[in-house]
């Protein structure tokens, strides 16, 4: 019922401008794949390839093993919902869902239970006589999804299907949506440039920088170890230190930050033949204690770079506190701790702590 | 403005209105006559002479004329019908009497344009312009003779004919036809036309009243029946279209200058008419719209080309003006407009 | 209460500067449309006299006489010259109108522009232009027998045919332009998602494009349909007044035929027809708006 996508080699050019740049990706049958990237980056230019609404400049695209470049939309085993919804405002709620069927040639009775059904799934029950401008946001987007979804297709595309929608039923809608996907099974293609949104949703994630694809992989592995710059930065927050190979060691190297802290990495963590690049390391991984026998008992002496710093700024945002932590030369860190109790620790201005950066939590990213 | 000026002006005006005593150096003359009939060069002529400044509308039709000068009268000082419609406008004492003494040059008119039926004696009218209404044939296309309505009218020639756009006039061709009177026309006489124009309708390609020439000089029709003053404009075009009074019976129509009861400027309009009747000004008028000029003096005048001229001046024939002829033109109407759209 | 009470105490009603404004409007409607109509509907109930006079005394036999087979038959002529005229706008302005409103700047202004170009030129020195074309030795018969040599010139001018290009060529733009309006407001998304759930070009076009730009034909049917029923100057010029339609029967009651009665009556069943008309389309759109 669902099926394998791969793109390969795909190039998209609009006049000079190349929107997406030799792009391969294979998408597993019944996966829920989202397209992660800033305005522009080419995200929905690739929705749209699969769609069958632009065609490849070069390149081909396959459908659970069948060659769809030279196939329009109308011929795609895939449905789309549109970011704007595109209900038709001339039909009915029914209608609407309904259209895709018609299409088909479904016989009459056949069409009214699977619109009743699609209905249903999306809790709309009783709203088929509705017209859509009679609509909430949210109520527009679960037609619109019913609207793919009874068609069956093989692969449904949504193109940022809740960016329009209030935060707080947006958050309902994205664990809807996948509690759906995992129901019916089809392969979801999901388009957005909210990395929230994407890690709670996805199997695995693309994310997608100026036209090239930087980064497949599950929300973990993305989030713990990016690959580049832009995935550590845009996915979450991260510290990213531009470091100087200073000694390559037996056991690993030894580099130094801007400000002066000098850090120890295990073998393999710097690549070859470089002399400058970026550390980075997420807030929340920086174990911050304010007595050095504390901090010590929290970090193994082999594994970990333990330093002291100062607190130069603290914000309060409840279950956690964001410290902007600066050590005796200058090197400047963001740090996050967890407010988990009475008996924890409490970090004010000013106040001078011992903090440690666990090996495995550091990772190297090459310049530019 | 200024108290000097305003009173000139109103000095002016209340000369201008007040009543027709002596020829003034600088007055107005309100003209309403056919288009393509009264020459520009004509009009110059007059006010350059005289000072006085015409100002000149159009009408197409009798009708027009009539409708016009019902609904608002006295704002035109000279008016040009047709015989019949002058003939009506006399009896509802629409025209006012003329001053024969100021009207020296009538005697230049050709005896037989005057003491017309429409205006006995002479009373209410000038002749202007007269001209019949026959057939014309591009000869280069037909090369049959034609001389009747009943030969013009023929399936061989479906779709190549032009007539005049003119109910009135279809239904005289048909009563000439079968000799029946052409001013009395009581309803069984209609009857036994109907069939006729029936049958011709269906022949005739284009009907115009307004520029019936156009649709010869295009190719589009061979030939039709339609005013003399067109087949003779065509004739001085090119030779090929030859122009014949039907051998039933033509309509001549004389125009008229005629001046509106209540005119404002009856003395300008004297002095126009008798401008007009001026040999060499009438001569002025055929040269730009070659009719049947009814001026004798003016006759001698033209050259013998346009005396050649068979549609102004055609040899023979019978022919008679219009009447009026009442309540009947509705009928007229009514049957000509239920045969043309009958298909 | 009909207004709010402002803090300077005056009633903000719609004003006196609101009817200012309107004030020319109303009073052109009123001399020119109101009051005529008036004068034409007293016309209708007269007689004339042998002048053509309008008579004073009151009688239906106008009315009468418009109910004679002869004009109901030019009626008839008239409305279905009207339609043809109107369906052939819809078939040839709906393509035209729809690219127009799918072009992209600056491409779109410069179609508009050069659809309405021809609107600065006088309708009837159009009309004769046409004339200068279709006539036997115009500029098609010209092309076309350098394109066809041995066939006979086109028999066009004079013909219904004439009528008919000179009908839609006037009306054209009318139509087009409403479309064009509907077709602007047209969502890209909509057509994309028609496509995405399986409709072909042609579907596409019945099931979403059709129906949504529907108030763009309609308001173009009744700027073309009802005026060309009494547009009497084509079939006059590039007819040859072969056939007569309703205008020119009008026409001819207040010129030669000298019978205003019988053209006021005829006028005041017309406008009683387009009444009808308005009214009927009207009342389908509510019914379509509730619906839809």
């Amino acid at each position: 019922m669902s099926a394998r996508v791969e793109l390969r080699e795909v190039t998209k050019r609009f006049g000079a401008v190349e929107a997406v740049a030799g792009v391969s990706l294979e998408i597993a049958a019944g996966e829920f794949l989202t397209l992660l990237g800033p305005s522009g980056c080419g995200k929905t230019t690739l929705l749209r390839l699969l769609a069958g609404f632009e065609a490849p400049t070069s390149g081909t695209i396959w459908l659970g093993g069948q060659d769809v470049t030279p196939l329009p939309p109308y011929r795609r085993p895939v449905n789309q919902v549109f970011q704007s919804y595109a209900l038709f405002p001339h039909l009915t709620v029914g209608e609407n869902v309904a259209f895709g069927l018609r299409m088909q040639r479904v016989p009459a009775a056949e069409v009214k239970e699977r619109v009743r059904q699609a209905l249903e799934l999306v809790s709309l029950t009783g709203l088929d006589a509705r017209p859509p401008d009679q609509l909430s946001g949210g109520q527009k987007q679960r037609v619109a999804l019913a609207r793919a979804v009874v068609c069956r297709p093989q692969v449904l595309l949504l193109d940022e299907p809740l960016s329009a929608i209030d935060a707080k039923l947006r958050h309902a809608m994205q664990l809807e949506l996948k509690r759906l996907q995992r129901q019916i099974g089809i392969t979801f293609v999901f388009v957005t440039h909210d990395q929230e949104e994407a890690l709670t949703m996805s199997d695995r994630i693309a994310l997608v920088n100026r036209g090239r694809i930087e980064q497949v992989g599950s929300p973990p592995e993305i989030y713990n170890r990016p690959a580049t710059a832009f995935a550590a930065d845009f996915i979450g927050q991260a510290n990213l230190l531009p470091a100087r190979l200073v000694a390559g060691e037996a056991g690993g190297a030894r580099v130094r930050l801007e400000g002066g802290l000098e850090l120890r990495l295990p073998a393999g963590a710097w690549p070859e033949g470089v002399a400058e690049a970026l550390v980075s390391i997420r807030p929340e991984k920086v174990h911050v204690a304010k007595s050095k026998s504390r901090a010590r008992s929290k970090f193994p002496e082999d594994q970990t770079n333990t330093f002291e710093a100062r607190i130069e700024e603290e914000v309060f945002k409840g279950a956690t506190d964001h410290l902007r932590l600066a050590t005796t030369a200058g090197t400047r860190l963001a740090a996050v701790v967890a407010n988990e109790s009475a008996l924890g620790e409490v970090f004010h201005e000013g106040d001078r702590v011992f903090c440690g950066l666990h090996a495995d939590d550091l990772v190297v990213l090459r310049l530019g | 403005m200024n108290t000097p000026t305003l009173s000139r002006c109103l000095l002016g005006a209340v000369l201008a209105l007040s009543a027709p005593a002596a020829v003034r150096a600088a007055g107005v003359l309100n003209l309403f006559g056919w288009s393509e009939y009264v020459p520009q060069t004509v009009i110059d002529a007059f006010t350059k002479e005289t000072g006085i400044k015409v100002n000149f509308e159009t009408y197409s039709s009798n009708e027009e004329l009539i409708s016009k000068l019902v609904a608002g009268g006295g704002r035109y000082d000279l008016v040009q019908p047709s015989d019949y419609a002058a003939e009506v406008m006399i009896r509802q004492k629409l025209l006012a009497p003329l001053d024969a003494t100021k009207l020296g040059h009538r005697k230049n008119l050709l005896p037989e344009f005057q003491k017309r039926p429409h205006d006995p004696e002479d009373k209410y009218t000038v002749p202007y312009m007269s001209g019949t209404v026959g057939i014309v044939v591009n000869t280069e296309k037909v090369k049959t003779a034609v001389k009747s309505y009943r030969e013009v009218f023929q399936p061989a020639f479906k779709n190549r004919i032009v007539v005049l756009n003119d109910n009135r006039e279809i239904v005289t061709w048909a009563l000439y036809t079968l000799g029946l009177p052409i001013n009395k026309i009581p309803k069984e006489n209609l009857a036994k036309v109907r069939p006729i124009i029936a049958e011709w309708v269906k022949l005739v390609k284009v009907f115009d009243s307004d520029s019936p020439k156009t649709a010869l000089l295009n190719g589009d029709v061979d030939l039709g029946v339609v005013w003399s003053g067109e087949a003779a404009i065509l004739w001085n075009q090119h030779k090929k279209f030859q122009y014949t009074i039907p051998a039933e019976g033509a309509h001549q129509y004389i125009d008229v200058l005629a001046i509106p009861t209540g005119a404002k400027n009856q003395a300008e309009a004297h002095q126009f008419i008798n401008f007009i009747l001026r040999p060499e000004v009438s001569k002025m008028i055929s040269a730009a719209f070659p009719y049947t000029n009814p001026n004798g003096a003016a006759r001698k005048l033209l050259t013998a080309a346009e005396l050649a001229n068979p549609a102004s001046y055609p040899k023979g024939g019978k022919i008679e003006t219009f009447r009026d002829i009442g309540k009947t033109a509705a009928d007229i109407d009514r049957l000509v407009t239920d045969l043309k759209s009958a298909k | 209460m009909s207004g709010v009470e402002s803090a300077g105490g005056a009633r903000r009603a719609p004003g006196w500067r609101a009817w200012a404004l309107l004030a020319p409007l109303l009073a052109w409607l009123l001399l020119f449309i109101v009051i005529p109509t008036g004068i034409l509907f007293v016309y209708s109930f007269c007689e004339r006299d042998e002048l053509g006079r309008v008579v004073y005394t009151f009688t239906g036999e106008s009315y009468a006489r418009v109910f004679d087979p002869i004009y109901l038959r030019i009626f008839g002529w008239s409305v279905g010259y009207a339609a043809l005229t109107t369906a052939i706008c819809i078939v040839v302005g709906f393509p035209v109108a729809y690219q127009i409103g799918r072009a992209r700047d600056p491409w779109r202004h410069r179609l508009l522009l050069l659809m309405m170009v021809p609107f600065w030129t006088s309708f009837l020195i159009r009309t004769y232009a046409w004339i200068t074309i279709l006539k036997q030795e115009g500029l098609l018969n010209a092309v076309w027998q350098a394109l066809v040599p041995g066939h006979g010139p086109l028999d066009l001018l004079y013909t219904p045919t004439a009528v008919m290009i000179g009908l839609v060529y006037a009306y054209l733009p009318f139509m087009i332009l409403p479309i064009y309006g509907s077709v602007e407001k047209l969502d890209p998304a909509l057509i994309e998602a028609a496509h995405d759930l399986g409709a072909g070009q042609l579907r596409v076009f019945s099931a979403v494009i059709i129906p949504l730009t529907l108030p763009g034909i309609a308001a173009g049917t009744l700027l073309v349909f009802v005026p060309s029923i009494a547009m009497f100057a084509i079939t006059d010029l590039m007819g040859g007044a072969r056939v007569p339609l309703i205008g020119n029967v009008i026409q001819n009651q207040f010129m030669q035929a000298r019978d205003w009665p019988f053209g006021a009556a005829l006028g005041m069943v017309f406008m009683a027809l387009f009444a009808v008309v308005y009214w009927v389309l009207g009342r389908w759109r509510e019914r379509e708006e509730a619906a839809g």
